[in-house]
């Protein structure tokens, strides 16, 4: 019964996070932190150390729970321990298997696949990293209000002190030209 | 149409800004030039990569301001005594590794003792193990001296000195000689040399042709040819658009290397057995591996667009499977293709170093 409770209570959990609830992101963060903070420390880290693999833990589960098929096969907890134990693994000695790990008693799933796909992620964030820093204003902020905050374009008009709507547009395209270069140049 | 008129036209067409009489219009420029189809799927691909950015920024924004409220000085006392009972664990671990090193010592010190005894022992059996060991090495040098004479002779049999009239790229499918290659790379030859990046020379029959997949299965005529362990693996299963891919061919002399994407999962006029791939090629990039970024093959590289750059068609894995089986299971061995892929992880200068021994260079020749 508790197990089910359990189940529940994580599905619900990672709803909430795929749905950009804060909430849900708050406890997910106060309840998983203790425990990796302590793995972290029993292994050599600190606590900066234990905040930078955490964080990292919790926006693989995000990106995962974003595409939107990502099947829970074990508690939260657990895939988020295992999922922090091989990304400080990796950070200890930059891949091998050989580091003796002090486990503190939590299980292990296995969780390889999922942080491959999270290093092609990380390229493609640091790539478009690069393309917005050099995007420049008011590129940057018209491109983030339309795509991201989801504003319309009479409101990016009036913000940036457009005539008129069109107008914002036809700069929103140049804007696009230019992130598009600026992005795909780096493939090459 | 300029390239802010075509990005304004994309962006409207995947809105779905667009009446119905634009988008019908649109889509059968779409299809029918790939390069404004190219240009929708980066776009895609372009506005995708940039929402995941901002969510995860938003997302790290959000972290630290929930790190800010927690109190971590108080979780770390929680865990100290913990590491008090630590520390005598380490102790225990040195006093083992002493324990280890003096029996290994001691097992050293025996070893050498039994040995200069038993060498004191064995001295004066000496001069016929003496006599044994030089006979091997007489033989050894008839062995190298023949070794040297078949050099020269295979110098000999090395591919006639003009340069080919044709060129293109094949790769090895298994371990004793079979390799795979375009079917318009080897149509009509009258003869096949291959060659590898040490400028070796193999002469080559083909011995399987797929006119409608144009893929061509060739074989080395030395039956004694064999490579290492292949360190690719076939993968069968569809590639998504947008996935990184790269390439070697030999559209010169030298082998090089080529990187790109994946951007659509149909090739010329639609065809649904190869892929689109921005990628550069150029002639004598046919029959080329394509490879994902684990170093899978996922496809063959055929040909280009013609007037464009960067486009490029690959015949995707799926057939290469087809064409395996036509094969003769007796000497072609499938499971050459099926062992560990050792590519995995690897950097990318590494893959391209390991994978420069099975790919080469195909030299045709017609009278």
């Amino acid at each position: 019964m508790n197990n089910l409770l359990n189940i529940e209570k994580d599905q619900e959990l990672l709803q909430g996070l795929a749905a950009n609830n804060d909430k849900a992101l708050e406890i997910i963060y106060k309840e998983n932190f203790p425990m990796v903070l302590r793995m972290i420390l029993l292994n050599n880290g600190s606590e900066d150390d234990a905040k930078d693999i955490f964080q990292e833990a919790i926006i693989v589960l995000y990106e995962k729970v974003q595409e939107g098929d990502f099947i829970l096969s074990s508690k939260l907890t657990t895939f988020l321990y295992s999922v922090c134990r091989r990304l400080w693994l990796k950070k200890l000695q930059g891949g091998s298997h050989l580091y003796p790990m002090n486990d503190t008693l939590e299980e292990i799933v296995p969780v390889e696949d999922t942080l491959d796909q999270h290093e092609e992620k990380d390229q493609q964030f640091i790539m478009m990293e690069q393309a917005m820093q050099h995007i420049g204003e008011p590129c940057k902020t018209i491109l983030e209000d339309y795509y991201l905050q989801k504003k319309n374009m009479q409101e990016i008009a009036e913000k940036f002190g457009y005539t008129n709507a069109e107008n914002a547009k036809n700069q929103k395209y140049k804007c696009l030209v230019r992130l598009k270069k600026l992005f795909f140049a780096q493939y090459k | 149409m300029n390239e802010l008129h075509l990005i304004q036209e994309i962006d409207r067409y995947l809105n779905g800004e667009m009446s119905a009489a634009e988008r019908a219009a649109f889509e059968s420029l779409r299809s029918t030039n790939p390069e404004i189809d190219q240009q929708v799927v980066s776009h895609q691909v372009l506005l995708q990569q940039f929402s995941a950015h901002g969510n995860r920024k938003m997302l790290m924004h959000k972290m630290d301001k929930i790190h800010a409220g927690l109190d971590v000085t108080a979780m770390k006392e929680d865990i100290q005594p913990q590491e008090a009972v630590k520390t005598p664990t380490i102790f225990s671990i040195r006093r083992k590794t002493l324990l280890n090193l003096t029996a290994a010592a001691c097992i050293a010190l025996f070893t050498s003792l039994t040995t200069i005894y038993f060498m004191q022992d064995a001295s004066h059996k000496s001069t016929v193990a003496q006599f044994e060991g030089v006979k091997r090495e007489l033989t050894n040098i008839q062995n190298s001296q023949k070794q040297l004479i078949t050099n020269i002779n295979d110098r000999n049999k090395k591919g006639p000195v003009n340069p080919g009239q044709f060129g293109g790229t094949c790769f090895a499918i298994t371990r004793n000689g079979y390799m795979i290659t375009n079917y318009h790379v080897v149509a009509g030859a009258d003869s096949i040399y291959i060659q590898n990046t040490k400028g070796e020379s193999f002469k080559a029959v083909s011995i399987f042709e797929d006119v409608t997949s144009d893929l061509a299965i060739i074989r080395v005529v030395d039956s004694s040819f064999k490579n290492h362990p292949l360190p690719y693996t076939l993968k069968p299963e569809k590639v998504n658009v947008g996935e990184d891919v790269f390439t070697m061919g030999f559209p010169r002399d030298e082998i090089v290397y080529g990187k790109g994407y994946i951007s659509a999962q149909t090739g010329f006029n639609g065809d649904t057995s190869s892929y689109q791939v921005n990628i550069p090629v150029y002639p004598g990039n046919s029959g080329a591996p394509l490879m994902d970024n684990k170093g899978n093959i996922i496809g063959i590289v055929t040909g280009k667009q013609t007037a464009s750059d960067g486009i490029a068609f690959a015949v995707k894995s799926i057939n290469l499977k087809r064409v395996f089986d036509e094969l003769p299971k007796d000497k072609f061995s499938r499971k050459d293709l099926k062992q560990k892929n050792t590519l995995d992880g690897l950097d990318r200068k590494d893959q391209i170093k390991k994978l420069e021994d099975f790919v080469y260079m195909v030299k045709v020749y017609n009278q």
